[in-house]
C-alpha cells in the first residue's frame, strides 16, 4: 500500500532538541532577528523545524551533570540569572575506592576541577532552553521522530521523513493513522545525541567514520532525596576503582543538588572483555560502598535513567558535514572524555553550525556549509579542547592503570602521548567469547531499599510506549541469538541493557529464546552499540514514547 | 455549535509518584500530561465541530506548566484556549475549580461544555457537575455518545453491568465524557505549526477571586497503600475454571 504523505518545505531541519539542536535553533533565530529587516530575502523563522522524539522538550535528556558555562555565556548572556541551575560548584574532590575504603586524591586532578562550573539537571536546562527557542519564534515538534533521511542524487541528503503514527504491531494502520511528513530541505542538522538512528543510517550509507571507530560508555544514574546535610548543593565528587574491575573503564559520580537531593551514577566503558558485564549491577554495587551508603541512608530513590556517551574523542569524530547534512553535539562525538564534559561542546557546535548556515543563506550558497562548518569547528574552542586530549580514552584499552599513565603522559606532551594517533578497536569487538573471557561475578540481590532490580529502576524512569506498535528494536536474525550467541557469548544483551529489554525465556521445546520487552526501552542505545554480532538496530518508536527524565 | 472543553493537567500515568513532605500532596517533580478522559472530551468536541460546525475552546485551571495541555489541544485542532492560571491552582477542590471556570467564562456563551468523566489525580468526578449547577444548566455524566436532537442533544450514558441510558437534554448543557467514546487523534506537524498562532488567553486565578480558601474539602492525609497479595486457586475442568475466571475478572476485579 503506498502512502499519500503530506510534505512541507523547510530551510533547515534540526533533528533532536538537546543542547546542540536547541543552541543551533536559537542562534539561527537570533541571527535572523538581527538581520532580517535589512535582508528580507533571508528565510523566515517558521521555515526552521526542530524535531524531538520525546513527549516534551527535555524528556529524553539525561546527564550528570556539571556544566562548563563558556558556551551558554556566548549564546545567552545573563542565562545564570534565569536558567534552572541546581548550584554553582562549591567544592570538588576525587576518590579512589577499594572495596572498603575511599582514598581521597591529595589534590583534585586538574581535569576534574570544577570551580566556576555549575551542577545542573540537563532535563531542566533543556526544557528551559526549549522555552527560549519557542519564545524566539521557532517551533519544536515534540513527539515527532525522524524516521528516515531522504536522499537525492549522489547521496545528497534532501530531507527527513517523520514517523508514521497509529501503526499496529503487525504494521497495519489503525483508525487514527497519521502518515509521517516528508520535510524537504537543503540542510538536515543531525543533533540526535549518541548513536542517533539517522546519523547511523547516514554514516553507514556513506561509509564515513573517523580514524578510530566511536567508543562509547554507558552512564547509569539515579536521583535520591536524602536527609538534610548529607551532600550540600554544589559538591562534586568523582570516584575511580571499586566496584569496576581493573580491566574495565569506569567511574562514579556523586553531585549535591538543591532541595536535599543527590545525583549519582556510574559510567562503564562499553569496551569490556567479559560478556557477562552488567553496568546496572556495577552501579547498584557502587551504592553499597560505605562511602556512598552513608550519603543515601534513610533517603529515597526518586528517578532512574541510563544513557550512552561517545567517549572516543577527536580521532573518533566522523566528518562533521557533507552534502545536505551536518552533525553537531554528541552525534558528532564532541565529548571531552578527560573532563567528562560535552554539554558546552554541544552548545558551541550548535552555534557554529547556525553561524555557518546563516552565512550560507546570506551568500546564497547552501552547499558551502559542508566546508565552512568543519572549518569553524577546527578554528575554535572545540578543537582546541579536544585536540589536547585526543589520545586520552584510547589508553584505557589496557585497563585503568595503563589509562591513567597514558593520561599523565598526554598531559606532559600536549595530547601526543606515546603514539599519535593512538588507534583503538570498536568496543563490541573487544568482547570475548565465554570460554576465553575473564569471568567476574555479576550477581546482585537487590534489597529494593538501597539497591534495585532493573524493573524497579525502569519504573522510576517514567518510561512509556504505545504498546500496539511495530517493534522498535529490530533483531535482524533471532536465530543468531537462540543458537549461536547463547553458546558463544551467553546473550550479553540481557546484561548490558540497563532496562531489562532483552530476556532469554524458555520455549516449549526446552530451548531458550530471545524475548524483547520493547516497552521498557529507555532509549540509551547500548544494544545497538554493544551487541557483538551487530544485529540489533534501534529505530525510533512512535513519537512521544520513551523515558520521562524529569529532573535528570 | 460552540463547545468549551475543560482539560486538566495531571501527573503522567506511569509517573513514579512520591508523597511530598507535607503529606497532603505529591512531590511535584514528575512528568505531567493531559488527563485521559479530558483527551476524549476534546476529541469528541473536535468531532462535533467537524460534523456540525462551530468553535472549540479549550480551558484549563492550573499552574504555569498546565499551559502545555492547552498547546496540545490547540495542536490537535481547538480554535482557541483559556488558561486560568495560579501557582496554587492544583490545590483547588472540585467546587473551587468549578467556581474558577464559571467565573472565567462569564460573558461567553457556550452551547455545550465537555469535561472528562473524572481526573486521574483526585478522581472526584465532580467538577463538571458542580459547574453545571453554578451555571444553572443541565448536565449528564458518563457520556458514551452525543448526537444532535430537536431542541438539544441526545446522549448515551453508561450504566452498570453493560446497561446504557439515552437522554435528551436542552442546551446549554454540561456533559462529562467517558474514556473510549472515540479514538484519539494525533497532533499533526501542520497542527503543531498552526497552534502557535492561535489565541491563548491567560486569566489569573487571583483576579477571579478564587483561591484554595474557597475549598469545601481538604486533604487530611495522602499515603501509598500497603501492597497486599492474595492468591486463590480456581479448581475444576478447564472450561468451568475459565468461565469462573472471566466472571471474577469482570465482576470482582472489574478489569475486563
Amino acid at each position: 500500500m503506498t502512502t499519500e504523505r503530506p510534505s512541507l518545505e523547510a530551510a533547515v531541519v534540526i533533528v533532536g532538541a538537546g543542547p546542540a539542536g536547541l543552541a543551533c535553533g536559537l542562534r539561527l533565530a537570533q541571527l535572523l532577528d538581527e538581520h532580517r529587516e535589512r535582508e528580507p530575502r533571508l528565510p523566515a523563522k517558521d521555515s526552521i523545524f526542530i524535531l524531538e522524539k520525546g513527549r516534551e522538550t527535555g524528556a529524553h535528556l539525561l546527564s550528570g551533570a556539571v556544566l562548563d558555562p563558556s558556551a551558554l555565556d556566548r549564546l545567552l548572556p545573563g542565562w545564570r540569572e534565569r536558567a534552572p541551575i541546581e548550584a554553582a560548584v562549591a567544592d570538588d574532590a576525587a576518590f579512589f575506592l577499594t572495596s572498603r575504603r575511599a582514598l581521597r586524591f591529595p589534590i583534585t586532578p586538574p581535569p576534574l576541577r570544577n570551580h566556576g562550573n555549575y551542577v545542573v539537571s540537563l532535563n531542566r536546562l533543556g526544557k528551559w532552553l526549549g522555552e527560549q527557542v519557542e519564545a524566539a519564534g521557532l517551533t519544536i515538534f515534540t513527539a515527532t521522530a525522524g524516521a528516515r533521511l531522504l536522499f537525492g542524487e549522489r547521496h545528497a541528503v534532501i530531507g527527513v521523513r517523520t514517523d508514521d503514527k497509529g501503526v499496529d504491531r503487525r504494521g497495519e494502520r489503525k483508525a487514527n493513522f497519521e502518515p509521517g511528513y516528508d520535510l524537504k530541505t537543503p540542510l538536515v542538522v543531525l543533533a540526535e545525541g549518541p548513536r542517533g538512528s539517522l546519523t547511523k543510517q547516514l554514516l553507514g550509507r556513506l561509509g564515513l567514520a573517523g580514524p578510530n571507530p566511536q567508543l562509547y560508555a554507558l552512564g547509569v544514574k539515579e536521583i535520591w532525596s536524602v536527609p538534610a546535610g548529607r551532600m550540600p548543593p554544589g559538591r562534586v565528587w568523582h570516584t575511580m576503582g571499586w566496584p569496576v574491575p581493573r580491566s574495565m573503564y569506569g567511574g562514579g559520580w556523586i553531585y549535591g543538588l538543591a532541595g536535599h537531593r543527590v545525583s549519582l551514577g556510574l559510567v562503564t566503558g562499553l569496551e569490556y572483555h567479559d560478556p557477562g558485564a552488567d553496568p546496572h549491577v556495577l552501579f547498584q554495587r557502587f551504592k553499597t560502598h560505605p562511602f556512598v551508603r552513608r550519603i543515601l541512608a534513610g533517603g529515597e530513590m526518586i528517578r532512574y535513567g541510563a544513557k550512552t556517551v561517545p567517549m572516543g574523542g577527536y580521532y573518533s569524530q566522523p566528518p562533521a558535514a557533507g552534502a545536505g547534512w551536518m552533525l553537531i553535539g554528541d552525534a558528532a562525538g564532541l565529548v571531552n572524555s578527560q573532563r567528562l564534559k560535552g554539554i558546552h561542546l554541544a552548545i558551541h557546535s550548535g552555534m557554529l553550525a547556525a553561524e555557518a548556515i546563516f552565512d550560507s543563506w546570506r551568500t546564497g550558497d547552501p552547499a558551502a556549509v559542508a566546508r565552512t562548518y568543519p572549518e569553524r569547528v577546527a578554528a575554535g574552542a572545540i578543537r582546541r579542547e579536544l585536540w589536547t586530549v585526543r589520545n586520552f580514552h584510547q589508553g584505557f584499552e589496557r585497563g585503568l592503570f595503563a589509562g591513567l599513565l597514558n593520561g599523565a603522559a598526554q598531559m606532559l606532551t600536549g595530547g601526543r602521548g606515546w603514539r599519535d594517533p593512538m588507534l583503538a578497536r570498536a568496543g563490541h569487538l573487544r568482547m570475548q567469547k565465554l570460554q576465553a573471557a575473564p569471568r567476574h561475578d555479576w550477581s546482585l540481590q537487590p534489597d529494593e531499599q538501597l539497591t534495585f532490580s532493573k524493573i524497579t529502576d525502569v519504573y522510576h524512569s517514567g518510561t512509556r510506549h504505545e504498546e500496539d506498535q511495530p517493534p522498535h528494536l529490530i533483531i535482524h536474525d533471532t536465530d543468531i541469538c537462540n543458537t549461536r550467541c547463547i553458546v558463544e557469548y551467553g546473550n550479553p544483551c540481557q546484561h548490558f541493557c540497563p532496562a531489562q529489554v532483552y530476556e532469554m525465556l524458555p520455549a516449549e521445546d526446552g530451548t531458550k529464546r530471545i524475548h524483547v520487552n520493547a516497552s521498557n526501552c529507555v532509549h540509551c542505545k547500548t544494544c545497538d552499540i554493544q551487541d557483538p554480532y551487530e544485529i540489533i538496530t534501534w529505530v525510533p518508536p512512535e513519537g512521544g514514547g520513551g523515558p520521562n527524565y524529569e529532573g535528570m | 455549535m460552540r463547545i468549551l472543553v475543560c482539560v486538566k493537567q495531571v501527573p503522567a500515568k506511569d509517573a513514579p509518584i512520591k508523597v511530598a513532605g507535607d503529606g497532603a500532596w505529591i512531590r511535584e517533580d514528575v512528568a505531567y500530561e493531559t488527563n485521559e478522559p479530558d483527551a476524549y472530551a476534546l476529541e469528541e468536541a473536535l468531532r462535533q465541530r467537524e460534523a456540525h460546525g462551530g468553535e472549540v475552546v479549550a480551558l484549563t485551571v492550573g499552574p504555569a506548566r498546565a499551559a502545555q495541555v492547552l498547546r496540545e489541544a490547540l495542536a490537535k485542532g481547538a480554535d482557541r484556549a483559556i488558561h486560568v492560571a495560579g501557582d496554587d491552582a492544583h490545590r483547588l477542590d472540585s467546587y473551587a475549580a468549578a467556581e474558577a471556570i464559571a467565573r472565567a467564562i462569564a460573558g461567553e456563551k457556550f452551547d455545550l461544555i465537555f469535561t472528562g468523566l473524572q481526573s486521574e489525580d483526585y478522581g472526584y468526578g465532580q467538577t463538571g457537575v458542580v459547574l453545571a449547577e453554578l451555571l444553572g444548566i443541565a448536565h449528564a455524566t458518563i457520556i458514551m455518545q452525543v448526537q444532535p436532537a430537536a431542541g438539544g442533544v441526545r446522549v448515551k450514558r453508561e450504566l452498570e453491568n453493560g446497561y446504557f441510558q439515552y437522554l435528551n437534554l436542552p442546551l446549554p448543557a454540561v456533559l462529562t465524557i467517558q474514556s473510549g467514546i472515540n479514538k484519539l487523534r494525533y497532533a499533526t506537524l501542520m497542527g503543531i505549526k498552526q497552534a502557535k498562532s492561535k489565541p491563548l488567553a491567560t486569566v489569573a486565578l487571583a483576579d477571579l477571586g478564587v483561591s484554595p480558601s474557597l475549598n469545601r474539602q481538604s486533604v487530611a492525609k495522602l499515603y501509598v497503600p500497603v501492597k497486599t497479595k492474595k492468591t486463590e486457586l480456581l479448581e475444576g475442568p478447564a472450561k468451568e475454571v475459565a468461565a469462573q475466571l472471566a466472571a471474577r475478572l469482570k465482576n470482582d476485579l472489574r478489569v475486563i
